[in-house]
């Protein structure tokens, strides 16, 4: 009887598996694959000078309409230390009074322009130094939180949105070290209440003005602050600007340019033994980056960027990097190759020698099977 | 007096908001379904189209000016079969609850629905070809679709756009029998396009698409495909390669070079969206494919 059933639900699931409805019931799944071979001549890589294979990190997405007016998505990355959920989200998009929109759950915060994309989106092989330098996170500012959005109503078809977050702000932890006095917190076991909520924030406002019936310009201003030490009350504060502009000059060809001014403001929590009291000491460094690239006959691309900013833990030191990159679509958007060189500059205090720059080259495949997505802005 | 000039005054100014309010506004993914809807809807309807026709309708890039103008849309007219799946990004984002959302596919008799399909076809759509609008009674089937989808918006109309609807259908008979005429006259009605948009147009007026320049849908050309084409060509004195603006032109100019095919660029959309403008695109074409110097606009 039993096994009976189970050849009944076994040929249902299969019916219903290949049917037309498989489609409907199911959400569409991707999977992104993103090899990469790299040489740097970085003296502080393991793989200094030499040639690295890496798999790289392979993306699962998973979207659905959940009903007409929401949609979910999980993406669940893979790599060497294991699967991660990397995103896992709903959004209510329409439904909601005076044209609100809600989303909830993990997901790449909507900070400036480069942070909410996915590397494999980017014409180039990685983010940029100063981003990774500046935004918490160890590969994005990604957060579980609730973020509410609405347009503002503006005149002809200019599109101005403005984004709230609220987030869960573990990623603006910062770990202090202990100072070795008897009286530290962390000697004495009690630790700077890491464990502790430390809610955190993000705003966005956003302006989208149309260029032509194709082509855009997009500026923006965001603003972020949470707490990287709870019981040092030490704050992480990070404004950005950003513009974005994309401009089509043929039905195949269009260059696009970007850039990013971020100020971060940061509080570094230390132990005073005397006063057995939590001090902190500030830095508010300043950086940016801009990029410009060329996409041409729908296959190609090739662009260079620059980036400058004072680094993070001392704003008297700053580093600037160059980049080259260019890319190949092998026959259509589901294959393509990205080469890049990175030269960085690291910076140096006064009185003390500059350290040698770094070039790092890296060629990156990425491949894309499953359904293909509308392009955004 | 002075009440019944107060309740005229009232009467009109109740009038005037209604009467400019009384347009029901529609988005459509391409300029034929806004050509279409803009016969039906007559004087009671707005409406714009967000694919440029010069453009690839399969890849539409979601701009926020778009979600911007479908936030103002009572209607957003899909093409559907899967063709125009960048709409669901734009009518998201548009946050627009009242929108209603209409497949003009529906009751289409579709072609070429794939047993199986997978991207070693090349980028295949899993519910048939949608390229439908370019048989203009499909057109007329679109129009019945959107003469409903008008009648719910705006009841008080209802039975114009349903007549409208139908002297549309009336019209596009009309076309097909005029382009009919046309290709009836053709010595030699094979043809080669370059994708398989031109399947329904092919169908609707007796021509024979003998190859495409992508080997599968999505797929460039090749060098060993181009010289399978060139003995096609040759062997069945193929007059005309029918190709869309966005595409290469190397492939065309390689054929007519080597085989000496006619290259006719033509957009699969009308140039406008304005009324009239969806069935006088198939006597640009077909003028273009008979080599009758009709090609205006979006085809040369």
């Amino acid at each position: 009887m039993a096994g009976k059933r189970f050849i009944l639900v076994a040929c249902a699931l299969s019916a219903l598996a290949s049917s037309a409805l498989a489609g409907v019931v199911n959400p569409d799944i991707s999977v992104i694959g993103q090899p990469f071979t790299r040489f740097t001549n970085d003296a502080g890589d393991p793989a200094n000078k030499r040639v690295v294979l890496d798999p790289g990190e392979v993306e699962s997405v998973f979207d659905a309409a959940l009903n007409p007016y929401a949609r979910g998505t999980f993406i669940l990355a893979l790599d060497e230390e294991g699967l991660d959920l990397e995103e896992g989200y709903f959004q209510i998009l329409r439904g909601l009074p005076a044209g609100l929109a809600v989303k909830g759950g993990k997901y790449r915060v909507g900070f400036g322009k480069l942070n909410p994309s996915h590397p494999h989106t980017y014409p180039f092989s990685d983010r940029f130094h100063v981003l990774a330098s500046y935004l918490p996170g160890d590969e994005s500012l990604n957060e579980t939180g609730v973020s509410l959005s609405g347009r503002i109503p503006a005149p002809g078809d200019i599109a101005l949105t403005a984004t709230a977050d609220w987030l869960n702000g573990n990623t603006y932890r910062i770990e202090r070290e202990s100072s070795g006095a008897p009286n530290d917190p962390i000697v004495l076991g009690d630790g700077d209440r890491g464990d502790e909520p430390r809610p955190a924030w993000v705003a966005r406002l956003s302006g989208f003005f149309p260029v032509g019936d194709r082509s855009g310009i997009e500026l923006g201003v965001s603003g972020t602050q949470g707490t990287n030490n709870v019981a040092a009350q030490a704050r992480t504060t990070v404004w950005g600007a950003d513009v974005k502009a994309k401009l089509w000059n043929s039905e195949t060809s269009y260059l696009l340019v970007q850039g990013e001014l971020l100020s971060l403001d940061r509080d570094n929590a230390e132990w005073d033994e005397s006063a057995a009291a939590y001090t902190l000491n500030s830095t508010t460094p300043l950086g940016g980056y801009v990029f410009a690239d060329y996409n041409f006959k729908s296959r190609y691309n090739v662009g260079g960027s620059y980036e400058h900013f004072q680094e993070a833990t001392t704003a008297e030191t700053s580093d600037q990097a160059f980049k080259l990159f260019a890319g190949f679509s092998l026959m259509e958007e589901t294959t393509a190759f990205r080469l890049d060189w990175d030269h960085l500059i690291p910076g140096a205090p006064g009185g003390v020698p500059e350290p040698d720059a770094v070039d790092t080259v890296t060629l990156r495949v990425i491949f894309s099977m499953g359904p293909h997505k509308a392009h955004q802005f | 007096m002075l009440r019944r000039v107060f309740l005229i005054g009232a009467a009109l100014a109740a009038l005037i908001p209604a009467t400019a309010a009384a347009k029901v506004k529609v988005a459509t993914s391409i300029n034929d379904l806004a050509s279409i809807v803009a016969t039906v809807g007559g004087p009671e309807v707005e409406v714009f189209a967000i694919a440029r026709p010069t453009s690839d309708v399969h890849r539409v890039e979601v701009l926020p000016s778009y979600m911007v103008k479908v936030s103002r849309a009572d209607l957003y007219l899909k093409v559907g079969l899967g063709l125009d799946q960048w709409a669901d990004g734009i009518i998201d984002g548009s946050h627009n609850s009242k929108l209603t959302i209409v497949d003009c596919s529906k009751d289409v008799p579709v072609r070429d629905k794939p047993v199986k399909a997978d991207a070693s076809m090349g980028d295949v759509h899993p519910f048939g070809n949608p390229h439908y609008w370019l048989d203009p009674r499909n057109g007329a089937i679109a129009a019945r679709n959107i003469a409903e989808a008008l009648a719910k918006a705006d009841p008080a109309h209802a039975d114009a756009f349903h007549s409208r609807a139908e002297a549309f259908a009336k019209d596009a008979e009309e076309a097909w029998k005029r382009g009919k005429a046309l290709t009836d006259k053709l010595t030699n009605s094979t043809m080669i396009t370059y994708h398989a948009s031109w399947v329904y147009l092919a169908a609707a007026f007796d021509l024979k698409i003998v190859g495409t320049a992508e080997p599968v849908p999505g797929i460039p050309p090749t060098a060993k495909h181009l010289a399978d084409l060139i003995q096609i060509v040759k062997a069945q004195k193929v007059p005309v390669l029918l190709q869309e603006p966005y595409f290469s032109k190397d492939a065309g100019n390689f054929l007519s070079r080597e085989a000496g095919v006619r290259v006719v660029v033509a957009s699969t959309s009308c140039d406008t969206p304005a009324a009239g403008s969806y069935l006088a695109h198939f006597d640009q074409v077909l003028g273009a494919i008979a080599g009758t110097g009709a090609s205006t606009g979006s085809t040369n």
